[in-house]
């Protein structure tokens, strides 16, 4: 038997919506190595939300178990969340969002100072320290999330679809730049994302999600994943397409259901 | 340069409003030619005289009322209104009761307040307090409410309990839409003033005034018209450069 750095067995979220009870997940199971990238990718409203929120400690009402390099679930620890947007707080400046994670931790100023720069000038980010998150462009900003992200050190980055709000061309560096931030540092990445090309690209695993309850309906194994010189190229197309059939074979069984 | 420019712009536009409206007053009094409006310069004269004399008394008492009476509005108001935004349950209970008593005309309660307060500062600013209070209330709740989930699921995924929520997404969330209601919120607290002020008290800027006219000494009423007004236009642009100064992200 194998040890997962994440694992997740029979997992089942239910919540109340008007009185009525909604089930946003059931069965679902699936596990990552360390330093493995994970892409859930599905259709909109198939629970990929409520499974990041449990996974960052955010909502504790599941059954099932849910662990991360061992231990259940829990804000503030060793997991980082990124999200679409709204991430970053407009009323703190690049500098002090970036600290936030690190002050709520109670870190002693220098250290805070040190993790802090270094951080923002990897990520070339050094310049940008007095500006509000609504003075930067769309890409600047996620990579102040992903920043306010690694300067915590986390094990498992989470990340919502991080990317959708973007335009194709920045969205298609921030990719490149996350691989590169992946290959230094091999964190364990769960990404979800809606967008087929940028599944490919990353995930090392894909999960196909299924709606109403939210399950996973298959897991794919990626050999293409992080070969950013393939985008456009026959292999990679043929992958897409593969994975799209699956999504669309799908649609077509809830409509004919 | 473009700063300084639009800066002296401010300066020249403001100076444009004053004379106009000192243009109007003069024309005014000119044509109603009745003692109970005097020309302006007359009551200017007549402000400045005072003011080394017994208004910059009443003045100081004035100003204190509705300073005091701001702050307590803010500091029960504002924590109470994150505490409704961020519990929709809560809210849902005491909402009824704001409903119920935010249109009822607090300055009916006054002379309740003059009996059971006294005829002190106390009864004049628990009334300002009250109603300001309501409005500081109303709309730092629903600034709360309308707060993008993302900024509280992000600060919470980094470890942030409610306190840090408090301090770090609600009460800077909110604080542009806490200060404008301070703003509109002061407009109220100046008339309510007056009122409370004419009323079984021998201090305040509203008794300088109901003074002045009940000896017929219009240039003098005049006067304590002019400190009024002042003393809004003072404290409105006090409210507005901290705002500026503490809510720089929304001027960019």
């Amino acid at each position: 038997m194998q040890d997962y750095f994440l694992s997740i067995k029979s997992l089942k979220v239910d919540y109340e919506q008007k009185g009525e009870p909604v089930t946003a997940l059931d069965a679902v199971n699936f596990s990552l190595n360390q330093g493995q990238r994970g892409v859930i990718i599905g259709p909109s409203g198939c629970g990929k939300s409520t499974l990041i929120s449990v996974l960052a400690g955010l909502n504790s009402h599941y059954s099932g178990q849910v662990l991360i390099g061992g231990k259940p679930p829990a804000s503030g620890g060793e997991t980082a969340l990124i999200l679409q947007d709204f991430g970053l707080l407009p009323w703190k400046t690049v500098w002090d969002n970036v600290i936030l994670g690190l002050r709520l931790r109670k870190k002693n100023t220098g250290e805070i100072k040190t993790a802090a720069e270094t951080v923002l000038e990897k990520l070339g980010l050094g310049s940008l320290g007095k500006r509000f998150p609504a003075q930067l462009s769309g890409g600047q900003r996620q990579r102040v999330a992903i920043a306010r992200a690694l300067v915590l050190e986390p094990k498992l980055l989470l990340m919502d679809e991080p990317f959708s709000s973007l335009d194709a061309l920045t969205r298609e560096e921030l990719q490149d730049f996350l691989l590169e931030i992946w290959e230094e540092t091999k964190l364990t990445i769960l990404l979800i994302t809606h967008n087929i090309e940028e599944a490919v690209l990353l995930g090392q695993k894909i999960l196909i999600m299924s709606p109403c309850p939210g399950q996973i309906q298959q897991e794919v194994e990626n050999s293409l994943a992080g070969a950013s010189h393939l985008r456009g190229e026959v292999q990679f197309l043929e992958m897409c397409s593969f994975l799209r059939s699956f999504l669309r074979g799908r649609a077509h069984d809830a409509a004919s259901a | 340069m473009r700063q300084a420019l639009k800066k002296s712009g401010g300066t020249i536009s403001l100076l444009f409003s004053v004379i106009i409206l000192l243009a109007g007053w003069w024309l005014l009094a000119l044509v109603l030619n009745s003692p109970a409006v005097p020309p302006p310069l007359g009551a200017l004269k007549c402000f400045l005289a005072s003011l080394r004399g017994d208004l910059s008394i009443h003045l100081g008492v004035s100003l204190y009322r509705v300073l005091v009476s701001l702050m307590l509005a803010a500091v029960l108001g504002v924590p109470l209104g994150i505490l409704l935004g961020k519990n929709p349950d809560l809210d849902a209970r005491i909402s009824p009761m704001i409903y119920l008593t935010y249109p009822v005309p607090k300055v009916v309660f006054m002379p309740i307040f003059l009996i059971l307060l006294g005829i002190g500062d106390i009864s004049k600013i628990v009334l300002i307090t009250l109603i300001i209070f309501y409005q500081i209330l109303v709309t730092t709740r629903d600034a709360a409410k309308n707060l993008e989930k993302g900024y509280i699921s992000s600060v919470r995924s980094l470890g942030g309990g409610s306190r840090d929520l408090y301090l770090h997404v609600f009460l800077p969330g909110c604080l542009p839409s806490i200060l404008t209601s301070l703003r509109l919120g002061l407009g109220t607290a100046m008339a309510v003033l007056f009122l409370a002020e004419t009323y079984a008290t021998q201090e305040g800027i509203g008794f300088f005034i109901m003074d002045s006219l009940s000896r017929m000494n219009y240039e003098e009423m005049f006067a304590g018209i002019i400190a009024m007004g002042l003393m809004g236009f003072f404290l409105y642009i006090i409210l507005d450069k901290t705002e500026k100064l503490l809510c720089g992200w929304v001027h960019l």
